[in-house]
């Protein structure tokens, strides 16, 4: 996960898919042209995912980045995988991919593809954990040339728990009950640890000293968990460019996903 | 008749002009001269049986093997042509696991019956060189009762060479199956317990096979959700055959 904290290139540049002209070419000069080209773009844009008892949600921002530039101002992260046709009735998992949009695009039809499938090939919907281990394959397979995608995905285990998994590009995965991805990733995350998994908070009323007990993580409240969301995103846009317009969040219990939209500063 | 046949059944992939096709139809007559396998499920498991041909008694009895393990779930037990059965598991045990792979999950009892019955049709003469090249000449001659526990519970399933399969409560396959599965229609109902589904598989071998029942010429194997699957050893097997014995 470390290795993937930045897409911005080691020259602070922001990253285009061919290179910018740093001035016109002078033929004169007789100078070898160098011609590259960089399939992968840093499209912004972050991603968030919490996972309680009985529900997961996942957030992401809609605005997507080329450079300094807005391409739009609502371009949906979070996709509905599996279920019943173009719209998704009945389904249960939820995909967000964060990165290279075009690779997430092309990752969430792959995967999509599969859970459908899948319904066909075995007579029953596929579980989250067996979607998450396929994500993964999917993810390694493409171990040389990847996907340039941070993915979360999240829904119910079979014991109606909220589940949620997340990816580096190449595949490996994790469950964890929170985790948040993309350009705003490392000011929202650090804001989880504290929030959802009580990182550094101890008991009040404890003696002082080394003894002085951490405070346990309690099972999260759908409300309390939503306001979370918001709140980690509203920070995120304020020191974050990459980060704003507009909240799509996906909360997934046993009954289906509920989706919730909301406005962000578009500054 | 047979020689309004003999135009049509030598083109493994030919139908006859009544709509046949004789070498997959005469597979299935190979699997009536192989040895009885019978199959029952009850409500905590599936119990297979089936009748080990002694043809001399210097054979080692325990290297006639008729069934066997595809996962921790599921087993078959086999009728026909021994050899043609390997390449069967061999690819239902592949399948199987391939999908622990891919899903993290084992794989459903009807999945790996398709699975094995994907693999029934592709015989014929294609080519080398072309896309997809059949691995078998002919069809199968072995039919299979395979036998797991998933999700939904215990299961049967019945694959023939013809590539179809059905679910069964109770089936009988191979020499003696029209007078097992008699048997089977009578006493079979859906409150077996297993000890009694054990009872009931030997009873019917003990009607149908040419030799006397013993606990060396036949072999019991059961799935249940606990144990998975399981071939009886031979205290085992002395233990059941003894219980009917003690019957009759």
């Amino acid at each position: 996960m470390a290795a993937f904290t930045s897409y911005v290139s080691s020259a602070g540049q922001p990253s285009y898919s061919f290179p910018q002209q740093q001035s016109a070419p002078s033929h004169a000069s007789r100078a070898p042209i160098q011609h590259s080209f960089y399939p992968y773009t840093d499209n912004g844009g972050s991603t968030l995912g919490i996972s309680g008892d009985n529900f997961t949600i996942i957030a992401g921002d809609t605005r997507s980045t080329s450079g300094y530039n807005i391409n739009t101002r609502y371009e949906p992260k979070l996709f509905r995988i599996g279920g019943e046709g173009s719209e998704h009735k009945g389904s249960k998992i939820v995909l967000s991919v964060v990165g290279f949009a075009a690779d997430g695009h092309a990752l969430k039809e792959r995967l999509d593809t599969v859970v459908k499938m899948y319904r066909y090939q075995h007579g029953k919907e596929m579980s989250v954990n067996a979607c998450a281990q396929r994500l993964s394959h999917i993810l390694y397979n493409k171990r040389f040339f990847p996907y340039y995608v941070q993915a979360i995905l999240g829904g119910v285990d079979e014991e109606g728990r909220g589940a949620l998994y997340s990816y580096d590009p190449v595949g490996s995965y994790e469950r964890e009950f929170c985790r948040a991805a993309g350009a705003g990733a490392s000011l929202i995350m650090p804001f989880l640890d504290n929030q959802v998994n009580l990182k550094n908070q101890y008991e009040p009323a404890a003696p002082q000293g080394l003894e002085k007990p951490q405070l346990v993580p309690q099972p999260l409240q759908r409300a309390a968990t939503e306001e979370l969301v918001r709140d980690a995103f509203t920070s995120a846009v304020e020191r974050h460019i990459e980060v704003g317009d507009g909240l799509q969040m996906m909360i997934i219990t046993k009954d289906g996903i509920e989706e919730v939209f909301s406005p962000l500063k578009m500054d | 008749m047979f020689i309004a046949r003999s135009e049509y059944d030598r083109g493994i992939n030919t139908f006859s002009p009544e709509g046949r096709l004789f070498q997959v139809e005469y597979s299935l007559e190979a699997i009536k001269l192989g040895s009885t396998a019978i199959g029952i499920t009850t409500s905590s498991g599936t119990v297979l049986g089936v009748e080990k041909r002694i043809t001399s008694s210097l054979l080692e009895t325990s290297s006639v093997e008729k069934v066997v393990e595809i996962d921790r779930h599921i087993g078959c037990a086999m009728s026909g042509l021994q050899a043609d059965a390997r390449s069967m598991i061999e690819h239902a045990r592949v399948t199987s696991q391939s999908h622990v792979f891919h899903y993290a999950e084992p794989i459903g009892v009807e999945s790996c019956t398709q699975a094995i019955c994907d693999l029934a049709l592709r015989f014929g003469e294609s080519a080398s060189g072309e896309e997809e090249e059949s691995i078998m000449s002919r069809p199968f001659g072995v039919a299979l009762l395979i036998a797991g526990y998933d999700e939904e519970g215990p299961s049967l399933y019945h694959a023939e060479p013809s590539g179809t399969f059905y679910r069964y409560d109770a089936k009988a396959i191979g020499s003696g199956s029209e007078g097992a599965q008699a048997e089977l229609q009578s006493s079979y109902h859906k409150s077996l317990t297993l000890q009694e589904a054990e009872e009931l598989v030997l009873k019917t071998l003990k009607q149908v096979m040419e030799e006397k029942l013993d606990a060396n010429n036949v072999q019991l194997a059961s799935v249940t959700k606990d144990k998975g699957f399981r071939v009886y050893g031979d205290e085992e097997m002395k233990a059941c055959v003894g219980r009917i014995e003690g019957d009759s």
